[in-house]
């Protein structure tokens, strides 16, 4: 390890190791915490995904056909000038929570469907199977909202939990290890030195006794 | 607070969604003129939500992925099939899962 060679081997650097290698624990065991909880939420999350996108792929693909119905029923041309000219006014409500300190949007879809006057095309011109195109596809939409919360929330979250991860596994995998193999070193460096300092003492003990 | 709604995508997608009363849209003919676009939606604070299909996406490749990593919380980006139904092979939400958990995981139906 590159920090056993710079560390000095001194009582008072074994107890600074001693006091950092706590903190480190200490701290991953509170990260690996956050990661567990963040795992959990994680899957709530992918579970409802999967819910909500089998049902809102299921509804634009019927949406789909309804507007193909209504392409040859009433033709091309008139059923894109009836699209044009629908009033643009959906809103959708979106405001942020905080998942464990994650910024999550929450979108809420607004008054999306609406009755066929309500739309702005000209209901004379069209034949009913616009109408049920865009019904379908204003319940797609809805579907689709929900979705799209779900999904930013996956992606937040998987961010998040990718950071965490990674600080876990730095600190399980070489901070703490590190620490740990500069404190062994220092202690056999101090037995060393212990048992240096006792051969020199009998030595010198032997040359008193020699002498005197 | 409230949010308005964009839509990019072939033209199908953009009539259906148009009918719905999405306020923006834009149908795709190439890539250039669709992340101008794209980009022009993300710079508009009043969109809330774009919605994306899954071919108008791959046709921006990389520079879709940028964005997406880029992009603050808002505004969301949403891809969907288009009419066709065609969903990519691969799925970034396994490819996270892969990932972050480092095994994958299916999710049966019916909830984790």
């Amino acid at each position: 390890m590159a920090t056993t060679t710079t560390i000095a081997p001194t009582r008072m650097e074994l107890m600074k190791l001693r006091r950092r290698i706590s903190l480190a624990q200490k701290g991953h065991d509170l990260l690996k915490e956050k990661m567990d909880a963040l795992v959990m939420e994680f899957f709530n999350v992918l579970g409802r995904i999967q819910d909500a996108r089998g049902k809102s792929l299921q509804q634009l693909s019927n949406a789909h056909r309804a507007l193909t119905k209504c392409l040859a029923l009433t033709g091309t041309l008139e059923t894109l000038e009836a699209a044009r000219e629908t009033r643009r006014g959906a809103q959708i409500e979106i405001s942020t929570r905080f998942i464990m300190g994650i910024q999550v949007p929450t979108v809420e879809a607004g008054k999306i469907e609406r009755g066929a006057l309500e739309r702005g095309y000209d209901v004379l011109l069209t034949s009913s199977s616009l109408d049920d195109a865009a019904r379908e596809f204003e319940g797609a939409l809805k579907l689709l909202v929900e979705l799209a919360e779900l999904e930013a929330s996956a992606y937040a979250l998987a961010g998040e939990l990718e950071k965490t991860k990674r600080r876990v596994n730095a600190l399980e995998y070489i901070i703490i290890p590190g620490l740990k193999a500069a404190l062994k070193f220092i202690l056999m460096r101090l037995d060393e030195m212990e048992r240096e300092n006792f051969t020199r003492l009998k030595r010198i003990k032997a040359m008193l006794e020699e002498r005197g | 607070m409230s949010y308005k709604i964009a839509v990019i995508g072939e033209p199908e997608t953009v009539a259906g969604m148009s009918l719905t009363g999405v306020t923006y849209s834009h149908i795709h003919s190439n890539a250039e003129a669709s992340l101008s676009k794209l980009e022009e939606f993300l710079n508009n604070s009043e969109i809330g939500l774009i919605i994306v299909t899954h071919s108008v996406a791959e046709g921006l490749g990389f520079e879709f992925r940028k964005i997406m990593r880029q992009k603050g919380p808002l505004p969301v980006i949403l891809r969907i099939p288009d009419k066709t139904g065609r969903t990519p092979k691969y799925d970034e939400l396994s490819e996270m899962i892969k990932r972050t958990v480092g095994a994958e995981i299916i999710v049966k139906k019916g909830g984790a």
